[in-house]
């Protein structure tokens, strides 16, 4: 009988193959280079995203390693795509581990750096997310090497509602998205809101795929709501909302989440959101912004906004920690990041800092701004933090 | 000792071995890649074997990985109680899912089992503080259970175990009547039925014990990373299975063992010129593999045995 | 009432779209039996063809329209010409062109997002954004415009296959394909058009839906399923089914996120239990074929 020559085979080819893949993806231990490890996403649900956090890690490589990189080595980027999969995440973080690299950076979406870190906590390696906002990533695991630079959930929805406090708005309504980071800030939102009093009379999601959010919208212009909170994040869901918004006649004031900092949502539902006020964590006013954006535009030939900038920064702060640790050494990398304090960067409103001594989340509290979208074109910023 | 004993020991000796030995990437590869067989092997026997393509494989998968967890750490039942309650879920689900669904033929069966696991993932985004939603659960681990810890090699044998256990059974049910049962419905269900077989038991009881088999690889999935999220039981993992059983060589479980392997390290090893293609690589070979080699890769090494045989009996 | 006006046209409006790509499913599927599970991507490829003539090359929709839905019955013409037409000839089992053209799926996806890139892109509505009033009945230009296009669409293609010699030869060989080769029909012709005639309805469906929700590489899926839930609830024997079973699947998903009291997140789910319901239920759909009792 065939068969059972086959599983002797299979088992043979199997190892043959694997220690090939093992080897294969065993770059040579080059001593002149420290690499640091991003996982990225090329062909999935984050790829839109992680392009432009790509461009700004980029820029912000070429200024190390122009300056002549950090502890007299220049820094190599190694670049493996999760394609936005948690579980292929944590295989691509091991991969990185063992292909010699200092530290890791996340750029995708919260559940594979959730993934991920399952393996880097293990590992002992210094992980960071330049822009996830999920709260969740430094509370449910203890793990000491992981650090977060994006604005959490709940310090966005707090920067808005004290925006709004002048305005003393009773009742919200709240509409998401069927994705994981819709679903979950719209939890955020809601639970932060709720606990300031405000009355949430409406919480309607769109689903990803669909041709229009009528029924959605109806339900929320028939609960009379003081002003409209969206928590979504995918683009196409966003153009039926606003599509709804004006067709439906509303007039209520929309407040979004960081997501709307993303300028691509100008070009594809031009004109439609005339006075939305939006979260974002860069101020293009500010000095720092200013130098980002001359560098950037000279390199990439674009104007940058959030996410560029998110990749700009996390690169600087693991590069100051490297320098201030004066090794590479894990443990001696994550007591420098974990001091990390008072780094003023790209990101952040004036006069906030990046602090990981009290947090592992380390974008300020106060740190994220309002700005309104007028003439279709991001507006400056018109409040910042969370006192107002 | 036959033949068939001495390759099966040298078989699992060597499984066994390679958990124990590889570590860090290629370990957490191998890891993945032995659960990618045994869904590959189960998925197979349904879909290759019992001629029933449902798209509900990857949810019970699900199902499996959530139970166990929820079951212990959202119920607090021990360990060995909750595995035991997340294969019996798995089973009494699949037979609820079965009996209306066997009814239907070819693609239609695909689409009933597609809006059920669609459902299933809206269930698990909408669970709130059952399941997680969007986070997902994190932050638990077998340790301190059968003193063996949830990560390193040691798992890895555990996930081996499982693997050639579903190996095991689908083998032995291959071989028995009820293979021949399911083959016979497969080829064609009216001869089958004027042969005597029992039509409808025979495929809930396929769709059943594959799908159960599925379940137990979530078991172990859960505590691979210790992290379970929603995004990993969609539908893209589904199709993934479905070219490899296809390219491998349906109904046969090397084709099934093959397709898993070459499929699941060629992105892997490719990376460095394809990058992201890869997909688009699959798909094209999918196609190709469909329209000229219907017997897949097991095919054409099948050809190969058999010349090296011809080769041999000459001499 | 007000609303549930202004609910209906939006039920129209998505009923159209749905209605469409069910069409297109059914335009392949009664003469060679074949589910092409590849019309979602079919319609994503007529909207990703609508930004390349209308938003890139600038042309007025009157070119750019008929130019796109060619694009595509070409490329369904094509897919027949390469994953179907070698599996018909050497007699292969039932299943295969199926699963060829599941591969099909993923080579269309990928090849686009390889040459649009991954970001998304931008389709100008033609007859701008704004609020059209008929009396109490109140929608977008967009909305009506699908509408009227896709009743239009389905008026052509009813008179196509009751009316013309062409037609009345799908008929038959949907039927019986042995008996129509006997009478002379030209099956490999029929094939070939059903795909290209399918291409180009999922096509127009693409182009309409394109400046609604923008176009990404990731729009055929979702589109595929609803679509194939529209055509199982209105039934395969006829064309008037498929845009039955688009209005009713919007119906029953549009009413169930309004009036229903429960949470919008699980209101999602409505259509695949009105899936699961048909298929269980009544399989063959709401309209039977002429002919069947």
């Amino acid at each position: 009988m065939r068969t059972k020559y086959n599983i002797k085979w299979y088992g043979l080819f199997s190892a043959i193959l694997l220690v090939a893949a093992g080897l294969w993806s065993a770059t040579a231990t080059a001593q002149d280079t420290i690499k640091v490890g991003i996982i990225t996403d090329r062909v999935g649900n984050s790829a839109a995203w992680a392009k432009p956090i790509e461009a700004g890690l980029e820029l912000a490589l070429s200024e190390i390693n122009g300056a002549g990189g950090v502890l007299g080595k220049k820094i190599e980027l190694v670049y493996e795509s999760d394609q936005s999969k948690p579980d292929v995440s944590a295989t691509k973080a091991r991969k990185l581990i063992d292909a010699g690299v200092v530290a890791i950076l996340s750029i995708t979406n919260s559940p594979s750096t959730q993934q991920a870190q399952t393996v880097t906590m293990n590992a002992k390696m210094v992980h960071m997310t330049p822009a996830n906002s999920a709260g969740y990533l430094t509370t449910k695991l203890k793990n000491p090497y992981f650090f977060q630079m994006g604005p959490l959930g709940s310090t966005q929805i707090r920067t808005l509602m004290a925006y709004n406090k002048k305005n003393n708005f009773k009742r919200v309504a709240l509409v998401k998205d069927n994705s994981g980071l819709g679903t979950y800030l719209g939890k955020i939102f809601r639970q932060s809101l709720e606990a300031g009093g405000t009355k949430v009379v409406a919480e309607q999601t769109i689903e990803i795929g669909s041709t229009d959010a009528i029924p959605q919208m109806q339900k929320v212009r028939a609960a009379k709501p003081d002003a409209i909170y969206h928590s979504g994040i995918v683009v196409s869901a966003m153009a039926t909302f606003f599509k709804a918004y004006h067709q439906l006649g509303l007039k209520q004031p929309v407040l979004g989440s960081f997501n709307l900092s993303i300028p691509k949502y100008l070009e594809v539902i031009p004109g439609m959101m005339e006075g939305v006020a939006f979260i974002d964590a860069y101020d293009p006013d500010k000095a720092q912004s200013k130098a980002f954006a001359a560098a950037y535009k000279k390199k990439h030939g674009k104007t940058p906004f959030s996410l560029p900038a998110y990749g700009y920064d996390g690169l600087k702060v693991l590069v100051s920690a490297i320098k201030r640790a004066g090794s590479t050494n894990n443990e001696k990398l994550r007591s420098a990041m974990a001091a990390t304090k008072g780094y003023v960067g790209v990101l952040g409103a004036k006069g906030q800092s990046v602090n990981f001594t009290k947090n592992r989340a380390g974008f300020s509290v106060d740190g994220a701004v309002v700005r309104i979208i007028k003439k279709n074109t991001h507006g400056p910023v018109v409040h910042s933090g969370t006192k107002n | 000792m036959s033949r068939v004993w001495l390759s099966w020991l040298l078989g699992i000796v060597a499984i066994v071995a390679l958990s124990l030995i590889l570590e860090g990437y290629v370990g957490n590869l191998y890891r993945k890649l032995l659960l990618t067989v045994a869904l590959c092997l189960s998925f197979n026997y349904l879909f290759g074997i019992s001629g029933q393509l449902a798209f509900s494989h990857i949810a019970f998968y699900g199902i499996g990985a959530y139970g166990v967890v929820i079951l212990t750490y959202k119920v607090g039942l021990p360990l060995p109680l909750a595995i035991i309650g997340a294969v019996i879920s798995c089973g009494l689900l699949s037979f609820i899912v079965a009996v209306p669904a066997t009814r239907l033929k070819g693609f239609y069966l695909a689409l009933a089992t597609l809006a059920f696991a669609q459902l299933f993932n809206v269930l698990l985004l909408q669970g709130g503080d059952i399941t997680g939603g969007p986070e997902g659960i994190s932050g638990f681990s077998a340790k301190g259970y059968f003193g063996v810890p949830s990560s390193g090699g040691a798992y890895t044998v555990v996930i081996a175990g499982i693997l050639i256990f579903t190996f095991a059974i689908l083998l032995l049910l291959d071989r028995s009547w009820f293979g021949r049962a399911c083959r016979a419905i497969r080829d064609n269900e009216a001869a089958a039925e004027a042969m005597g077989v029992n039509i409808f038991r025979t495929k809930v009881a396929a769709f059943v014990v594959t799908s159960t088999l599925s379940g137990i690889a979530g078991i172990s999935y859960a505590f691979a990373d210790n992290y379970i999220n929603p995004t990993v039981f969609t539908l893209e993992p589904l199709f993934l299975l479905l070219f490899m059983i296809i390219v491998g060589g349906t109904g046969r479980h090397a084709g099934a063992i093959l397709g898993a392997v070459v499929l699941f390290l060629a992105p892997e090893m490719l990376e460095a010129w394809i990058g992201r293609h890869y997909l688009l690589g699959f798909g094209v070979v999918m196609v190709l593999v469909i329209l000229f080699l219907p017997s897949g890769l097991i095919g054409l090494v099948d050809r190969f045995q058999d010349r090296l045989a011809a080769h041999g009996d000459r001499q | 009432m007000e609303d549930f006006l202004e609910l209906m046209v939006s039920v129209c409006e998505a009923g159209s779209i749905y209605g469409l790509v069910a069409l297109a499913y059914q335009i392949v599927l009664r003469p060679t039996g074949i589910i092409n599970f590849a019309a979602g991507e079919w319609a994503a490829i007529g909207a990703f063809a609508a930004v390349s003539f209308i938003t890139w090359w600038k042309l007025p929709l009157i070119i750019g329209l008929p130019m796109c839905i060619l694009a595509v019955g070409l490329v369904g013409w094509l897919t027949e010409v390469i994953a179907v037409q070698p599996l018909l000839k050497r007699d292969a089992p039932e299943l295969s062109p199926v699963l060829s053209l599941l591969g099909m799926l993923i080579i269309y996806r990928e090849t686009v997002s390889s040459v649009y890139g991954v970001d998304n892109l931008f389709v100008p509505m033609p007859f701008g954004f704004g609020r059209v009033e008929l009396g109490s009945i109140a929608g977008t230009s967009q909305s009506f415009f699908i509408i009227i296009t896709v009743v239009f669409s389905f008026t052509l293609v009813w008179l196509f296959f009751e009316r013309t010699m062409w037609g009345k030869a799908f008929q038959a060989v949907a039927i019986n394909r042995v008996a129509a080769a006997l009478l002379g029909i030209n099956l490999r012709l029929v094939t070939a058009m059903s795909f290209a005639i399918g291409g180009a309805v999922a096509g127009l469906a693409g182009v309409l839906l394109a400046p609604i929700t923008s176009v990404h590489f990731l729009m055929g899926l979702p589109l595929a399923v609803k679509g194939f839930t529209a055509l199982v609830i209105g039934g395969v024997g006829r064309v008037e089914g498929a845009l039955l079973g688009g209005l009713l699947l919007a119906f029953v998903e549009k009413v169930t996120i309004r009036y229903a009291p429960i949470p919008s997140g699980l209101a999602l789910g409505a259509p695949f239990l009105l899936l699961i319901l048909f298929l269980l239920l009544r399989p063959s759909g709401l309209l039977r074929a002429r002919g069947e009792q």
